[in-house]
């Protein structure tokens, strides 16, 4: 089993510090290998969730993800948002901190969503300029996970497996392999997931995602609603196999069950982990 | 036969393509009228749909880009919602979501958080005068976007009675109290507290009526609280919170209560106000 060029722990199982759990979660004090925050969700604000926050980091790994970096957008990068990151970063001592391989907006607005990007050369070069930028300001590479997409474009010059592997190359960042993305993108656009998964650069995975999706019949939506679908848990098997082990960890954002569902559901895992750790032993 | 790529990526840059798209998602019409809008034509005719975007196995370049769309009215819906619930209880699920649409086309996120999405919400309505009951959901709107803002603001020290108590009297006339960075003082034309509360305990809202109502909202212990008061309790909070010295400060609260009970209120009030929270420090003077 190899490990990430940066020597980033496997954490194990984890799963998404939400609201809903905070209680149970300051209560039973689960056996977790780690949490994920919204990064979002912890900026500008001195309340609640910042004081809980603070007590979570205290006994568990933290893991920090956002959506609003916008690293495709044509927009200048925000630095003011960077550096708050960064400082949420060194106050809850992150692992590290991943944000998505999108753009959210421009022209100063905020979307709020993962945009896909036309996968050319253009594209590839103001990206990767970017995440070096990022990566300076932040002072430690950046975590970039696959989006899942309802759409492609016609001038993408490459796929988004080719994008993703150089991308990570050329501008020496992690990736975070959101298995359940490739399945719904690999659905959405009808690839192959297996494909995408062995063109990912391993050593560069830092860690995997799985989740939930809403199949609406001629198109998948990730709407992180569900448990984890068979195919994905099959597909999750092969990425370990090809990638190796890495920090594992589910995400459930909306019709959010009891923490104990959540936390059951991303010990599923250990059984797919285990078999690949015996597998390559 | 096969076009040159290089002249297609020409044809659609980057900046281009997203101004595009963005332009086809915020638009509040259906699909069609997104593609055929004025800023979406102006970056990429929608004639030239088919070169941009392919179809899927069941969709065409429209219906996928429709998911876009579709989508980001329902996120905008749903962060309102959270921050605006007595609103949506008072409105109902159709009309809210009619409000959202209007509000963010002209105060549309431009923050890396949704959780300043609202903040022109109250601003909004105030200048919709031509809504039903505006004036009465601009005064609820303030309420929930103080509650939010308070649940967000930095977490202030607690004064308490005790350092209230050591202030020397010979000072006391001149020292200020330090408000807590979690209160916020309004001053409303309808007694918008009951709808937040009806919100609360799940009840239908009432009908809105017009009544004046002062009101404060804190945070003490990461919990928010509200509290209506007199107006003459507001006038004095608001005078203290802004920084009016102690003396002063009571000398017209007491004028104004016209009653020989006034300062024994008073002292009542500021017990209430200290006990609870709604104060961070005193500022001495001369030390």
């Amino acid at each position: 089993m190899s490990a990430n060029r940066w020597g980033f722990e496997d954490l194990g199982l984890g799963v998404g510090l939400r609201t809903t759990h905070f209680a149970h979660i300051l209560r039973e004090r689960p056996q977790i290998g780690f949490f994920e925050i919204l990064t979002e969700n912890f900026l500008d604000t001195g309340g609640r969730p910042l004081f809980i926050l603070d007590q979570v980091a205290e006994r568990y790994p933290i893991v920090m993800h956002g959506v609003s970096l916008s690293i495709g957008s044509t927009d200048p990068l925000n630095r003011d948002y960077l550096k708050k990151v960064k400082a949420l970063a060194e106050r809850t001592r992150a692992r590290w901190v991943s944000d998505h391989v999108c753009w959210t907006g421009v022209v100063g607005r905020n979307t709020h969503d993962l945009l896909p990007l036309p996968y050319t050369e253009q594209t590839l070069r103001h990206v990767v300029r970017r995440i070096k930028i990022a990566q300076d300001v932040l002072e430690r590479p950046l975590v970039l996970e696959n989006p899942s997409t309802y759409l492609e474009f016609v001038p993408s010059q490459m796929t988004e497996w080719e994008f993703i592997a150089r991308m990570a190359e050329e501008a020496d960042c992690g990736l975070l392999f959101d298995v359940n993305n490739v399945y719904v993108s690999a659905f959405n656009h009808g690839f192959d997931p297996k494909v995408y998964v062995d063109a990912i650069p391993g050593e560069r995975v830092c860690h995997h995602h799985l989740a939930g999706h809403t199949h609406k019949g001629t198109h998948i939506l990730d709407t992180h609603s569900d448990h984890v679908v068979d195919p994905v848990w099959e597909l999750f098997g092969h990425t370990v196999r090809h990638v190796g082990l890495r920090s594992t960890l589910l995400e459930w954002d909306a019709d959010i069950p009891p923490f104990e569902v959540v936390h059951a559901e991303v010990l599923n895992a250990k059984v797919w982990r285990d078999r690949e750790v015996t597998r390559a032993a | 036969m096969r076009r040159d790529p290089n002249l297609r990526i020409e044809s659609f840059p980057l900046d281009t393509v997203e101004r595009w798209l963005q332009a086809v998602i915020v638009h509040p019409g259906d699909i069609g009228q997104a593609l055929a809008s004025e800023g979406a034509e102006g970056e990429i005719p929608s004639s030239r749909l088919a070169e941009l975007v392919k179809p899927s196995h069941s969709l065409s370049p429209e219906e996928r880009v429709e998911i876009y769309h579709e989508m980001y009215l329902l996120r905008m819906e749903e962060a309102l919602a959270s921050d605006y619930p007595a609103l949506k209880h008072f409105l109902g699920e159709e009309a809210f979501l009619a409000l959202v649409k209007d509000y963010v086309q002209r105060y549309p996120s431009r923050s890396y958080t949704l959780n300043r999405l609202g903040d022109h919400l109250p601003q909004f309505l105030s200048e919709e005068t031509g809504r039903p009951h505006a004036a009465f959901l601009r005064d609820l709107a303030a309420l929930e976007l103080a509650v939010t803002q308070s649940f967000d603001e930095e977490e202030s020290p607690l004064l308490s009675l005790d350092q209230v108590q050591a202030i020397p009297p010979e000072v006391w006339g001149t020292s200020r109290l330090r408000a807590s960075a979690s209160l916020r003082l309004l001053e409303l034309k309808h007694p918008v507290l009951e709808h937040l509360d009806a919100y609360k305990r799940d009840l239908p809202s009432p009908h809105p009526r017009r009544k004046a109502s002062y009101v404060v909202v804190w945070r003490r212990d990461y919990t928010v609280f509200r509290m209506e008061l007199t107006r003459a309790e507001f006038t004095l909070l608001q005078s203290l919170a802004e920084g009016t010295p102690l003396g002063e400060g009571v000398a017209h609260a007491t004028k104004a209560l016209k009653s020989s009970e006034g300062q024994k209120r008073i002292f009542k009030w500021f017990r209430t106000w200290i006990g609870e929270g709604m104060f961070s420090g005193v500022g001495v003077s001369g030390k």
